[in-house]
């Protein structure tokens, strides 16, 4: 650690100018503009166009639809992954292929994976004959609310490898001597998952939920991709509301929608690390 | 006593067995799963574009009798579909050409900013410091859209909107790969920094001499992770280039053209994915072990 290094502002001189003018300064920025009308004289009118926003029904749908699908998608994901590593520490070493197979989609274009994607969820595609083999009948995957479902998969799809790897690389720095121990006590798996795995793994555990939170948030894309810009009411997400504000030049709009949703963001990230700091705190 | 029980008494690891089998059946199963949209895409792009175009047209039959099938050997293998594109018609190649850049410009910016800015958070102590760390942490949280409107503004005032500058400048700052390198180094032992010194180097020697060699796997795992986003890119040039069709990236214009010439659509989405698997296999080992080595607790 260097301590009382003048040169340290050489290194954090970059960094720090383009974080200001393509972050920081647009976020503060963007304060004030929200709190204006957007008129020709620019007049200051407090939090009147919150107040608007919160009327506006396409607002709250697209609020909605983005709280519903990463309510969905982020526990989804944590749990999956977190199932997977378990797998994948089963068989020991052994477990590069597999590793790849589930990352390689985190890398992939959503883009050039749509066609494929529209072909499986088709009226007559692979997912519903199936369904009709089970015994089930066919799904109109690609309109009214079922649209959800590709939507979240793709997502899924492309997204759960990376927390695999998160958790795989955590169960791996947990000492094999602890396992060992527990079955000579006489413990089965089941415990010892409850009493050594989980306990180990929660930090990682909290950081995975966190980082899976954040880019369910982000789902905009699949649903573009899959929707377009104004897609059914069930995948209408509020990034597709700022967006076709901004194309309508809707500045005010816009810039409210997102402080309400960054409100929204902090307050539930800042829950979360207030109940983390408790829960340590309890453990000490 | 039973025959079966007798082995598991004598070999512990007999009981682990089945469950094992289990597990490479299951993960298998899901590994086929996940692997085969991007086989499809490589199995198709080798059709002939007329047997693409007509089994393209059977979607969104509302027909309960009908199945759409699955083509699993063309009528005849070609590689049509990537002559059309490559050489016949120029648009495609065009925006391959246009997404190379912007991967380029964004990840050459990135890789002079990010891992010094990482190095001064990591290895520095200066006032400010857990401040400037817990800002970080906000801004990397916030979707793309939060700050859309006034980085508009900036960039407007600064002459880049409608540039591909617009689209390449902000990425060089993106706090994702700040916070990841910045996790990495932090767990560097101390020892490396102060044998560093010892032989007289300074900040900066330390930096290029111990610092980013050591940080080999996180900084392969960055510009992988980092080129998937770039790749990928479709939120900034939608806003930030939405007059200018030409200067956009692939990723936002392919399914555009793979609607109008439907034929080639799956040549143009696997030599869309080609790059990606590259860059994958290439830092595969360095993703595995550079998530692995950060402190991402």
């Amino acid at each position: 650690m260097f301590r009382r290094k003048k040169s340290v502002i050489l290194y954090l001189l970059p960094g720090l100018i383009g974080l200001t003018a393509f972050s920081l300064a647009p976020f503060i920025g963007g304060v004030y503009f929200s709190m204006t009308d957007g008129t020709f004289q620019n007049n200051f009118v407090w939090f009147d166009n919150y107040k608007e926003i919160w009327q506006n029904e396409m607002f709250l749908l697209g609020l909605k639809n983005t709280m519903t699908l990463s309510l969905f998608c982020a526990p989804a994901i944590w749990l999956l992954s977190f199932l997977l590593s378990i797998l994948l520490k089963s068989l020991g070493s052994r477990t590069v292929f597999f590793r790849n197979a589930l990352l390689l989609p985190y890398l992939m274009p959503s883009a050039a994976l749509l066609l494929i994607w529209l072909l499986m969820f088709d009226y007559g595609g692979v997912l519903n004959r199936i369904l009709v083999g089970l015994g089930f009948s066919r799904v109109l995957w690609l309109e009214g609310s079922a649209l959800r479902v590709p939507v979240v998969a793709l997502y899924i799809w492309k997204n759960l490898g990376f927390s695999v790897v998160i958790f795989s690389s955590a169960l791996q720095t947990i000492p094999e001597a602890y396992y060992e121990y527990a079955r000579l006590e006489g413990a089965g798996p089941l415990r010892q998952a409850r009493q050594i795995t989980l306990p180990l793994l929660m930090p990682t555990a909290f950081l995975v939920f966190i980082l899976g939170w954040i880019n369910a948030f982000k789902i905009f894309k699949e649903a573009y991709f899959i929707g377009g810009a104004y897609p059914d009411e069930a995948v209408y997400t509020l990034q597709h509301f700022m967006n076709n504000k901004f194309a309508r030049l809707d500045y005010q709009d816009v810039t409210t929608a997102a402080y309400s949703f960054a409100v929204i963001v902090f307050v539930f990230f800042g829950l979360l690390y207030a109940t983390r700091a408790v829960r340590s705190a309890d453990r000490t | 006593m039973t025959e079966a029980s007798h082995i598991q008494a004598r070999a512990p690891r007999g009981r682990t067995r089945p469950g094992k089998v289990f597990s490479i059946v299951l993960l298998t199963g899901i590994a086929v799963l996940i692997l085969l949209p991007i086989v499809f895409t490589f199995l198709y792009s080798f059709f002939p574009e007329s047997e693409i175009e007509a089994y393209l047209k059977l979607r969104g039959s509302y027909d309960d009798t009908q199945w759409l099938g699955v083509l699993l050997s063309p009528k005849l293998a070609t590689i049509r579909q990537y002559y059309t594109i490559l050489i016949e018609d120029p648009q495609y190649l065009k925006l391959f050409v246009n997404s190379v850049k912007y991967s380029a410009g964004i990840l050459l910016g990135q890789a002079l900013v990010i891992p010094m800015m990482a190095y001064a958070l990591s290895r520095f102590t200066f006032k400010g410091r857990d401040a400037l760390f817990f800002i970080l942490l906000m801004l990397m949280v916030l979707p793309f859209q939060v700050t859309m409107v006034p980085s508009v503004i900036t960039l407007r005032f600064m002459g880049l909107l409608q540039t591909p500058w617009a689209v390449i400048l902000p990425m060089w700052f993106s706090p994702f790969y700040i916070f990841l390198l910045r996790q990495f180094m932090v767990g560097l032992p101390n020892e490396y920094l102060e044998a560093g010194m010892m032989d007289g180097a300074g900040t900066f020697r330390c930096y290029t001499h111990v610092v980013l060699p050591v940080c080999r796997p996180v900084l392969g795992a960055a510009v992988a992770l980092s080129f998937a986003d770039c790749w990928n890119l479709v939120e900034q040039p939608l806003v930030y280039l939405s007059s200018r069709t030409a200067d956009q990236p692939l990723s936002v214009m392919f399914n555009q053209i793979s609607t109008d010439n439907s034929g080639v659509a799956f040549a143009g989405a696997a030599l869309y994915i080609l790059p990606a698997l590259f860059v994958y296999f290439y830092f595969q080992e360095d993703i595995l072990l550079g998530v692995a080595l950060s402190e991402l607790k």
